[in-house]
């Protein structure tokens, strides 16, 4: 039998085991090729120079990298450990270490350019794919036509050809430390894995789950007025952070034994077969593997609160774009906006105008403000506030008596910091008189645009009594350049690419004041629809590695427990019986990770989504359901694999 | 009465063009209260014997009934139903689940079964004080001896009163002080509760405690001793002389 039969032997056998292994690999080289390949493509110059996306796609590049090199690093480490039977058998009939190694590497090598290779064809097929997705999320009209790019290959091979330089380091160093007989013993880890919960378990167990809870509520107070200066929201901020990820190491190193032995405790040692299988398995696993679970964890959450924020920004474009330009144009500028008046009508486009006076106005809203104001007006300084003042006349089905106003368009981020009341006290203030008001209601719609309301602020609708009063008093320090508001509706919404065109060739929209609703729309997709695709395709890379990453694991514990099916098959459990214990085992073992996860995106996205958008349920509910279906995937192969498990045992 | 009865069993390894006979026609039977040796060369399908008995393999040819009941056209579903109502395993090595308390293995069978808690208790307490394994049953099986081990393994055997026991080997690990408590317990409890026992073993020492001890050479039945009314010494000796023969190997106790 010589080395190169060896070899052969062994790849024969690995790449059964292995696939998933294989499958990874090449799914990491084709995401990674594909993803420099858009890099370098002129195709995707028009997406990056809208956007400055070059950068983002590069960082996105590094991080990526980085997501696989972990990744592959990790598998190989769970890899070798199963292998260190194997290899103490080499050296027991006689062969070096060197030689050893040499095995090692070679088989690797085989399998990992193999992979390479399958991996960047797989990858330049499915460029043009993710291209065209790109285009669609970024609203970009253009043939999805891509060239294979060297420069792309050869940045992937050194890549790929640097992580598996790593790998051999580590299996050289693996098996450098190791001697016959802790090779052999590098599988019989459950000696230390059993040991009795002790007090301070319990209390690291609580403890996690009181840190976890911390800075979930730390995390709904954040933007709610209570951290006044730049340095406590930054404070609080780590606080939170520091809080939720040691809190979720302890749950997992504490908490989760710490349950389970308690349920199992009650139970007297008189347990079902779904308890054998499923509590007492996991209680001394997830301990010897918190380390791991709160990185997947933290960085699950991460993804999944990244691509919420995107999607949520993505989806609110339209609503937020409306909320900013309440009708398809605004013109400030009454030159600008006779120009085109009449570019409009030679072009035979049929439209509506709006016209209203917008006044500029001091209020003392202290009596409906919930918050603090000093985090928005910076400390010491609560001068009053400047909002626009319109007059219910020159609004549609809107009427309110000379003692009340409604506030309109006021947008979530300043609700959020404000906590502006529905109904309360205020009073608006003109050089020589001042008007008290009762506060009768918010609106979300706006009916002015943005640049007449400073901040975010919402817009104030009063009697046309009183809003003579204030027109006739104005402050002449605090009005903008135009006192009017003048929005354009066209009649057929088709006519908006031309009406923009027009919008954008007699360089209106150059200057303040002037703003196309689709324009902004389409501005706001193309930044958050890049930023999605970024963040999607780290957050899937990362999706799959970690999957992976359990999956393996369940392998390994998987084999390890195999004599464990033998022994409950002759004791006449049924392959149903132990099944149903493994799903239920299965169901903690990826369910709890997933569960932490999500908790923790919410809380994450909860706290600052309304910097991003106007709707936070579907958008964040759809990605965490993609992501939930997506990560199932491998506890579906988990439980199959274990399927075929059982079947051997016996 | 015969508990186990079986006749003209046939099993082969491999397939059609590669066929190894192992069995080749093995009649056997076994009374209630029994406590049967299987003794034979090392190759000469003693656990192959055992497993086809128990149910855990499947005869290639004959048929095998346990109180009355045919087993070897049963399902594998039903067959592992069946395995759990009548039958107890000691295994050679002690086929412990390291993750669960000794209480907790030996409690094992009796979940299936759907027997209350209460009851389950007693039954533990009463095995586990006879088998002298009470004062352990919160350790797990890494913190206990082999011999410890091994009487675990068989309290778990008994637990639920199956109609018969296999053990294969169940010495096997043991040093011979372990090995003669353990089955000094066997024979207790095959006395006591009159419960059957079928053993596979190598050990002469072993064999003496039982009853009867079945010879397999050839994968055929080679001859029987009945220990009768002789003292354990006496048929000791029988067995070795047997044992001579059989294996053309004398053994120098
Ligand atoms: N699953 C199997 N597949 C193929 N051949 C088998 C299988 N199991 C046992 N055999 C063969 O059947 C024969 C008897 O094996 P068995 O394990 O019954 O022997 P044994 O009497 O228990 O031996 P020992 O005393 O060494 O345990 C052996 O020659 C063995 O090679
Ligand atoms: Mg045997």
């Amino acid at each position: 039998m010589n080395i190169n039969y060896l070899i052969y032997r062994n790849l024969k056998k690995n790449i059964k085991n292995y696939y998933l292994y294989v499958f990874a690999l090449i799914f990491s080289v084709g995401l990674y090729f594909a993803f420099v390949t858009l890099q370098y493509d002129p195709a995707t110059d028009e997406a990056k120079g809208s956007v400055k996306g070059a950068a983002a796609l590069g960082a996105a590049s590094v991080l990526l990298v980085a997501i696989v090199a972990i990744f592959l690093l990790y598998a190989n480490t769970i890899f070798i450990k199963r292998r260190s039977k194997e290899i103490g058998l080499f050296q027991l009939i006689g062969l070096t270490k060197g030689k050893i190694f040499r095995i090692l590497s070679a088989e690797n090598l085989i399998l990992y350019f193999g992979s390479m290779v399958i991996g960047i064809f797989a990858g330049f097929a499915a460029s043009r794919l993710i291209l065209m997705i790109l285009f669609k999320v970024i609203g970009v009209d253009a043939e999805a036509a891509l060239s294979f790019s060297t420069e792309a290959l050869i940045q992937t091979v050194i890549v790929f050809a640097v992580i598996y330089v790593l790998i051999m380091i580590m299996n050289y160093t693996f098996i450098q430390r190791q001697s016959i007989l802790s090779l052999f013993r590098a599988v019989s880890t459950t000696e230390n894995q059993i040991k009795k919960m002790s007090f301070l378990e319990m209390l690291f167990g609580l403890l996690g789950i009181g840190l976890i809870l911390l800075g979930y509520y730390v995390s709904t107070k954040l933007f709610s007025g209570d951290f006044t200066s730049m340095n406590e929201l930054f404070m609080a901020m780590i606080l939170i952070l520091g809080s939720v990820i040691i809190g979720t190491y302890l749950f997992y190193k504490g908490s989760v034994s710490f349950i389970f032995n308690a349920i199992r405790k009650s139970k007297g040692g008189y347990l079902s077969v779904n308890e054998v299988l499923s509590l007492s398995s996991i209680m001394f696993r997830m301990k010897s593997n918190a380390l791991l679970l709160t990185i997947i964890t933290t960085v699950s959450a991460l993804a999944i609160g990244l691509l919420s924020l995107s999607y949520i920004s993505y989806y609110s474009a339209e609503k937020s774009a409306r909320q900013s330009v309440p009708n398809h144009f605004t013109v400030a500028n009454s030159n600008d906006l006779a120009a085109y008046i009449q570019a409009l009508t030679d072009e035979n486009i049929e439209f509506k105008q709006t016209k209203r006076d917008v006044i500029q106005v001091n209020a003392d809203l202290s009596q409906v403000i919930g918050a603090n104001l000093e985090v928005v007006s910076g400390p010491g300084e609560q001068q009053p506030m400047v909002i626009p003042v319109i007059s219910d006349e020159s609004v549609e089905g809107i009427d309110v008596s000379p003692e009340e106003t409604l506030f309109t368009g006021s947008s979530d981020a300043i609700q959020q910091f404000m906590s502006i009341q529905a109904t309360g006290d205020i009073e608006l203030t003109s050089p020589n008189q001042q008007i008290k008001q009762q506060l009768i209601g918010l609106e979300k719609d706006s009916y002015v645009s943005y640049y007449f309301a400073s901040g975010g602020l919402p817009a104030a609708i009063v009697d046309h009594t009183v809003f003579d009063k204030l027109a006739q008093d104005l402050d002449p320090k605090i009005q903008k350049e135009t006192n009017v508001y003048y929005g354009i509706d066209l009649v057929d919404p088709i006519a908006i690419d031309q009406a923009n065109q027009i919008f954008k060739d007699l360089g209106i929209s150059e200057s303040t004041g002037n703003l196309s609703q689709s324009e902004l729309i389409m501005n706001q997709k193309s930044n958050m629809g890049l930023m999605m695709f970024i963040v999607g395709f780290l957050g899937l890379t990362f999706l799959i590695t970690s999957g992976c990453i359990l999956y393996f694991k369940q392998m390994d514990e998987g084999e390890e427990e195999k004599a464990n099916y033998t022994i409950l098959r002759k004791l006449g459990f049924t392959q149903g019986n132990l099944l149903k214990g493994i799903q239920m085992k299965q169901l903690f073992n990826f369910g709890i990770p997933l569960i932490v996860g999500l908790f923790h995106s919410y809380f994450a996205v909860k706290s600052g989504w309304f910097f991003f958008g106007t709707e936070l349920w579907l958008p964040m509910v759809m990605v965490m359901l993609l992501y939930t279906a997506l990560y199932s995937i491998f506890g579906l192969l988990s439980v199959l694999f274990y399927k075929r498990i059982i079947k051997e045992a016996l | 009465m015969a508990i186990l009865e079986a006749n003209q069993i046939h099993k082969s390894f491999g397939n059609k063009f590669n066929k190894q006979e192992v069995l080749k026609g093995i009649d056997i039977r076994v009374d209630k209260g029994e406590f049967v040796s299987i003794m034979g060369a090392s190759g000469s399908g003693k656990t192959t014997l055992l497993n086809v008995l128990s149910s855990i393999d499947k005869v290639s040819l004959g048929s095998i009934k346990i109180e009355g009941k045919e087993f070897t056209g049963m399902k594998e579903k039903e067959l592992a139903e069946f395995r759990k109502h009548h039958l107890g395993f000691i295994f050679q090595e002690y086929n412990l689940l390291d993750t669960l308390t000794v209480k907790e293995n030996v409690l094992l069978p009796l979940s299936i079964k759907k027997v209350s808690k209460k009851d389950a208790n007693q039954r533990f307490q009463k095995i586990a004080t006879e088998l002298g394994i009470y004062e352990l049953k919160d350790k797990y099986p890494n913190q206990i001896s082999g011999g410890q081990k091994q009487r675990t393994s068989a309290a778990r055997a008994f637990i639920h009163d199956p109609s018969i026991i296999f053990a294969d080997e169940p010495t096997g690990a043991l040093d011979s002080k372990s090995a003669s408590d353990l089955l000094n317990k066997l024979s207790e409890l095959n006395l006591k509760i009159d419960s059957t026992i079928i053993m596979v073993t190598h050990d002469p020492v072993a064999a003496s405690y039982c009853s009867r001890v079945v010879f397999i050479k050839d994968g055929q039945i080679y001859t029987q001793l009945n220990k009768g009314e002789q003292s354990r010494q006496a048929f000791f000796n029988d067995i070795i002389k047997t044992q001579g023969v059989l294996g053309g190997v004398q053994n120098e106790h």
